[in-house]
């Protein structure tokens, strides 16, 4: 509980002090500071496009898409379970592991490619599911539990692979990662399929208002009959069938299955929700705002890469970005009350 | 440390210079556009308890908050002993000596109570805080609270946090104590203790502005009263010796409060099946069997623990207990969870809504829907057009008051969010009503209009629980009070034929055993 005597927040009052600003004003600012990660997106796709006109071209765009689209999922993956209240640290790591034995499958047992898939998305959803029932069931606090399944599954990569890369995948498994379509890619069509099914599931299924209500009061949700176990081991899960789904995204862009697969994107993962509004306090954040996290992430990336910045630097200037965005964020909260 | 004549520090009567402490000159509170106090002027006397009512929206509490130093007044004085206030700035103020105890106690659990009451200001030798003096401190301040200074703070009772955080003002210098509805979530007896501790430092001079929805308890309590109606003080100091409750009302309101009362004798013929609980066991409860039919209202009265309250709560659910319900030509097992208690049309309104009555950052619209998504749905996807003419219906019909159902709970005032959590329950169309402390934390003239829409539910079949500490409110609302003791049922009377005083006389002396027949007999009621 907390010492310092807070506030009153004393609803009249500050209802009334609201309504006296013009409405159009208001709503304007609430927009435009809801989808601020957008404005940022915008600005700095044009600062990287001055710097190196090269940035804007249809070539470079696509390759940013299809750079965005394992993080991207990731991202639904951890939102997902940020929604309802709770932190998956091993997405990644799951993402890495399932799809590796997925690959092992098809080299080692000569199952066909979409089996050794298959296989490889549903070890990621029995993850999430195990995730999802040791929270609930055991009760175990989310943040060490996937730590621990973070570390488990981590190490278990460096096992079964030996510390080697995968390799020789057949075509059959990596054409995805390759494949055009009108010369189109056709990874960012599984970013934007992803990003459209969660979207409808989130605005217009039961089960969205669900997680929506779990992560904003689960007491709350418990007393209005909403199984809020239940809920949160569907979170767990589907956010474990996500990051399957991104493990095999990644294994066949890359061609290659590495023994630590996946690690680097923990935290990108992590942070573009809540660049895009996903609270970590659950029950706050949309489809349209991930994206946009994502997005920004992956345009951070790929720009200071094409502007020269020198590789030593990439990752300092990409931290500071980031801590803007998220600072410019919780000034959003704060200025617009959190709604 | 000793004593002269052995009265504890605090509760050494003084004599008091008359005066007021604090005095408010025309204070005027302009927000961008909306005037929320025009030209406030009342005086706070030294050595007396001042109630300030209003309804929500009234402008107390930016008063408070003006005179709490939270916010600085567009125009007009605050003087403290006569000297007018320079800045408005909550240290400066409690350097005056004011001090603002919340709804919410703010105490460290992990803390003793003696570190509570100097948090932050522990005595130190070097780096470390010096424990010995610091407890000498404590316990020669503490003396005739009843509060242990090594006892740690997460144990109080919910009366003793509150002390607590007045005896940390004191502690602090604190002479005005300004105490923001200190009853909520307190129990009669609790109420009855807080009072007399008040009453205790009263003598000793300390002042109190005392804000409360209670008219009781402003009339229990308080020396005098001050009213605010729309940011303009209608009644300034008052005595309340000559005021009763429905003057209170009158003067908050703007108008004569109607109280609203039951009419009886329209219960439904005796022939329909009714709610029947059978053999209830568990947490305490000892139920053979109660009765309840469609259209009845029925109070459930009880000292806390006395099982009122937790057979509400183990009807919905919410508490593991076994029995069994019947109903029409139904017979099933008293629910395990709420999910279940709401498919068999039982509903249930918890007596705490922020922690378990409603969703404060989502819409109005989605808390109203929120026990019902499965009627506004197919196949697991909503219909919107399904979900809006449920959400507009209760919106209007419960009178919700807000700019549309998109707006966020948060910004309602509890009347209102009390009605989204009432129109959440009344959208899956319950048979069973389960109301825990309807009441609690709203507006006068919002209770009346619960009071009004239970009724009208109950008229159309619906047969409703009422449990509440609110005596009075009880016997005007429900037909039936059940009365629990130890558990156990043990007395079922018509409410036209109680009083509050007989309730709380056999609440308080019967006994398990053979003091329970006396009630029965006394009252000439059937058993339960």
């Amino acid at each position: 509980m907390s010492a310092n005597i807070e506030p009153n927040t004393g609803t009249a009052d500050s209802l009334r002090s609201n309504a006296s600003v013009p409405k159009i004003w208001r709503y304007a600012l609430q927009k435009g500071l809801q989808y601020v990660v957008w404005i940022w997106l915008v600005g700095l796709i044009i600062i990287f496009s001055i710097l190196n006109p090269f940035f804007f071209s249809t070539s470079n765009l696509q390759n940013v898409l299809v750079q965005a689209t394992v993080l991207g999922l990731l991202g639904l993956a951890q939102s997902l379970v940020l929604l309802v209240g709770e932190i998956d640290l091993s997405v990644a790591a799951n993402a890495g592991i399932s799809s590796a034995l997925g690959a092992l499958a098809i080299q080692h047992l000569g199952m066909p490619s979409f089996v050794g898939a298959a296989i490889g998305l549903a070890v990621a959803t029995l993850i999430g599911l195990v995730n999802g029932l040791c929270v609930t069931r055991l009760r175990m606090v989310s943040l060490i539990e996937s730590l621990g399944m973070m570390i488990m599954l981590q190490g278990g990569l460096l096992a079964i692979t030996q510390g080697n890369t995968i390799t020789d995948l057949p075509n059959a498994y990596t054409w995805i990662g390759k494949a055009t379509l009108d010369g189109w890619p056709v990874m960012p069509i599984m970013l934007l399929a992803g990003f459209a099914a969660m979207g409808v599931m989130l605005q217009r299924t039961v089960l969205g208002r669900s997680l929506y209500a779990t992560g904003g009061n689960a007491a709350t949700a418990f007393v209005a009959g909403i199984r809020v176990h239940q809920i949160k081991i569907i979170a767990f899960t589907l956010s474990g069938f996500v990051a399957g789904l991104a493990g095999y995204l990644l294994g066949a862009w890359q061609m290659a299955i590495t023994s630590d697969q996946g690690e680097g994107f923990l935290l990108y993962a992590i942070a573009a929700p809540i660049i895009g509004g996903v609270s970590v306090f659950g029950g706050r954040g949309g489809t349209l705002g991930i994206l946009g996290g994502v997005l920004l992430l992956t345009v951070i990336h790929v720009g200071l890469a094409i502007i020269y910045v020198p590789s030593f630097y990439v990752t300092m200037i990409g931290g500071i970005l980031i801590f803007i965005a998220v600072a410019v964020d919780a000034i959003r909260v704060n200025a617009i009350g959190g709604l | 440390m000793g004593m002269p004549g052995g009265v504890p520090i605090l509760f050494r009567e003084v004599s008091v210079a008359p005066g007021p402490l604090l005095e408010t000159r025309n204070v005027i509170k302009r927000f961008t556009g909306v005037i929320a106090l025009k030209g406030v002027s009342f005086a706070v006397e030294t050595g007396t308890i001042h109630g300030l009512l209003g309804e929500n929206g009234a402008g107390k509490s930016t008063l408070v908050k003006i005179i709490a130093g939270m916010q600085a007044p567009t125009e007009g004085e605050i003087l403290l002993d006569g000297t007018p206030v320079v800045a408005f700035d909550v240290k400066a103020m409690e350097g005056h000596g004011v001090f603002l105890v919340t709804q919410e106690p703010a105490v460290v659990n992990e803390l003793s109570v003696a570190e509570n009451l100097m948090l932050g200001r522990w005595p130190r030798r070097g780096v470390w805080v010096d424990s010995r003096r610091m407890y000498d401190l404590a316990t020669q301040f503490l003396e005739g609270t009843g509060l242990d200074p090594r006892a740690s703070a997460g144990v109080l009772s919910a009366v003793d946090r509150r002390k607590l955080n007045i005896l940390r003002a004191l502690h602090s210098g604190g002479r005005l104590i300004i105490l923001d509805e200190p009853t909520t979530a307190l129990t009669t007896a609790d109420r009855r203790a807080l009072f007399d501790f008040m009453r205790r430092l009263k003598a000793n001079g300390v002042t109190f502005l005392f804000i409360s929805h209670y008219n009781e308890e402003i009339l229990e309590i308080c020396d005098s009263v001050s009213v605010l109606r729309d940011g303009v003080l209608v009644v300034g100091g008052q005595a309340v010796s000559a005021l009763d409750s429905e003057a209170l009302s009158t003067m908050v309101l703007g108008r004569g409060l109607e109280l609203f009362h039951r009419a009886r004798g329209a219960a439904p013929a005796p022939e329909e099946p009714a709610w029947r609980f059978l053999d209830i066991r568990g947490r305490g409860l000892v139920i053979d069997r109660l009765d309840i039919r469609p259209g009845e209202i029925v109070g459930f009265a009880g000292l806390p623990g006395s099982g009122a309250q937790e057979t509400g709560r183990a009807l919905y659910g919410l508490l593991p207990v076994s029995g069994t319900i019947a109903f029409g030509t139904q017979t099933f097992r008293i629910p395990t969870d709420p999910a279940t208690a709401l498919k068999r049309g039982i509903a249930y309104l918890s007596d705490d809504r922020l922690k378990d009555g409603i969703i404060t950052i989502e819409s109005i619209r989605n808390n109203i829907v929120l026990s019902s998504l499965s009627s506004v749905s197919v196949a697991g996807f909503l219909r919107p057009a399904r979900e809006r003419s449920v959400v507009e219906r209760f919106f209007e019909m419960l009178a919700i008051k807000a700019r549309s159902p998109d707006q966020a709970v948060a910004a309602l005032s509890g009347g209102n969010q009390q009605k989204v959590c009432l129109s959440r329950l009344l959208a899956t169309g319950p048979k069973l009503l389960i109301l825990n402390e309807p009441t609690r934390g709203i507006d006068v003239g919002v209770k009346e209009e619960v009071h009004r829409i239970v009724d009208r539910l109950a008229r159309s079949g619906v047969a409703v629980i009422i449990v509440t500490s609110d005596l009075d409110e009880m016997l005007r609302t429900v037909d039936r009070v059940i009365l629990f003791v130890d558990g156990r049922p043990v007395g079922d009377r018509a409410a036209a034929s109680l009083t509050k005083d007989e309730i709380l006389r056999e609440a308080f002396s019967t006994r398990p055993g053979h003091t329970v027949r006396k009630f029965e007999l006394e009252a000439g009621a059937k058993p339960a």
